[in-house]
């Protein structure tokens, strides 16, 4: 659950206006080559795409957003800690006053890095756990790196740091997705799973509507899979009551987004969260290519501005104004613009995957519980 | 007093936040508000040398009946002590 004075800083932010979450894409280069990646680059790659900031324009950044208000702030890639800065953008970030969590695939937190971490945790590290085996990471990431990996995950939680786990299931680690869930469990860690992967449009326009995943049908079944697992039979209960009532079963989760149906966007993207990518452009979720500004070129507060009316002016499918699971369904605006280039445009992968999801967890439900209501 | 671990006092749009720094979020994974006497008293901490001394520095700014400044001065410090602040 997301804690109550976070939620209340936004609250507070949507009235007023301000940047109370932001995240700063250090960089598109990683040292893993996941298929199904919507930002990486090689540094080639990198290098004919653009330029990555500099250690000062990220802190300048940072001064000016936490001026503007934001306090929660979210360091990822690519892999963040590739960059030799890391530690220092890191401690001077989070010695501004910010709450600052990380995103990381977990190999290279470890020497240095766990020793900085002990004396200066971060807020959360949130770390992409792809399977339990180094052939899964091969297959899945083109590294065998699975036992330096959860090596290092038991490291960070011997050091008392927060981590949560990030797994997404695609055909190559689906076959892990229980034993995932089992293994961050034992340590005590909370586990998110999606098969849900946004088409990679920020790097191929033409790849709307396609990855590397599982068909619709497949995915919502997965995801009724994960919930069956990671249920109580009273928690999986209300989930079914609240498909059954026509709401949003993930409500009350610590979920940033989320929740937009209709005519605008009514996740956090561009009212109270933005995202900076790895080159300065300001978007208002990082799904999105548009629509960007330059921060570097306007400026943090301008570029919050614009990046607040450009988000406000998206109007999202009509089609889904109407539709019976329009509150179950989470279809976003991200969503909408990966599956079909457009905002308006209806994504049917979402809408099967979430069909398949109702009819899985009425299965589980009758097959597994008995199935009275 | 000593304050005993690192916070940075932010203000967002009236409302006063301590955000942990350093090794502080290990222990204390979250931030903590103050109200506008809890941030004065936050402030004077390491100049005074003990609770009366905060409430007689309160009394002088305002107009307050002084029992009831020193309960809430003392509530506050407890607080402190629980969390190992101070």
């Amino acid at each position: 659950m997301e804690p109550r004075l976070a939620k209340y800083l936004h609250t507070k932010g949507r009235q007023l206006g301000l940047p109370i979450g932001g995240t700063f894409e250090l960089t598109p280069r990683c040292n893993f080559n996941c298929k199904m990646c919507y930002v990486h680059l090689t540094q080639e790659e990198q290098e004919k795409r653009g330029r990555e900031l500099t250690t000062e324009e990220w802190l300048e950044i940072g001064k000016e957003a936490k001026d503007a208000g934001m306090v929660f702030l979210l360091l990822t890639g690519g892999e963040p800690t590739l960059r030799p800065d890391f530690p220092e953008l890191f401690h001077k970030l989070k010695e501004m006053g910010l709450m600052v969590s990380i995103n990381s695939n977990g190999l290279l937190l470890e020497g240095k890095l766990l020793e900085l971490f002990r004396k200066d945790p971060p807020t959360r590290i949130n770390i992409s756990l792809y399977g339990t085996g180094n052939e899964t990471y091969k297959r899945q990431c083109g590294v065998p790196a699975y036992d330096r990996v959860i090596r290092n995950i038991r490291a960070l939680r011997e050091a008392g740091i927060d981590v949560k786990v990030n797994m997404s299931v695609t055909p190559a680690n689906s076959q892990d997705m229980q034993s995932v869930y089992e293994t961050a469990k034992e340590l005590q860690i909370h586990t998110q799973a999606t098969p849900y992967m946004f088409p990679p449009v920020r790097l191929h326009p033409e790849m709307r509507g396609q990855n590397f995943r599982m068909d619709a049908e497949e995915a919502g079944r997965i995801q009724a899979q994960f919930d069956f697992s990671r249920c109580t039979r009273e928690q999986f209960l209300l989930r079914i009551q609240a498909l059954r009532d026509g709401v949003s079963p993930d409500a009350q989760s610590e979920e940033e987004c989320g929740d937009v149906v209709g005519e605008g966007i009514h996740c956090r993207a561009g009212i109270t969260t933005f995202w900076i990518d790895w080159d300065g452009k300001m978007l208002p979720c990082g799904q999105m290519a548009e629509p960007a500004v330059d921060v570097l070129q306007l400026g943090f507060a301008e570029a919050w501005k614009q990046t607040k009316a450009n988000a406000a002016a998206i109007r999202l499918p009509p089609e889904c104004v109407k539709c019976k699971i329009k509150d179950v369904c989470h279809a976003c605006a991200a969503m909408c613009y990966c599956e079909t280039g457009s905002f308006t445009g209806k994504p049917e992968y979402i809408c099967q995957m979430k069909q398949s999801y109702i009819n899985a967890m009425m299965q589980y439900w009758q097959t597994e519980y008995g199935g009275k209501l | 007093m000593k304050i005993k671990r690192d916070f940075i006092l932010r203000e967002i749009a009236g409302d006063i936040l301590l955000v942990p720094a350093g090794k502080t979020a290990l222990d204390l994974n979250g931030m903590l508000t103050l109200n506008e006497v809890g941030a004065e008293i936050w402030k004077m901490l390491p100049e005074v040398e003990s609770e009366e001394e905060i409430v007689q520095r309160l009394l002088q700014e305002y107009d307050a009946e002084p029992a009831q400044v020193r309960e809430d001065v003392s509530e506050f410090m407890s607080q402190l002590r629980k969390l190992e602040i101070v």
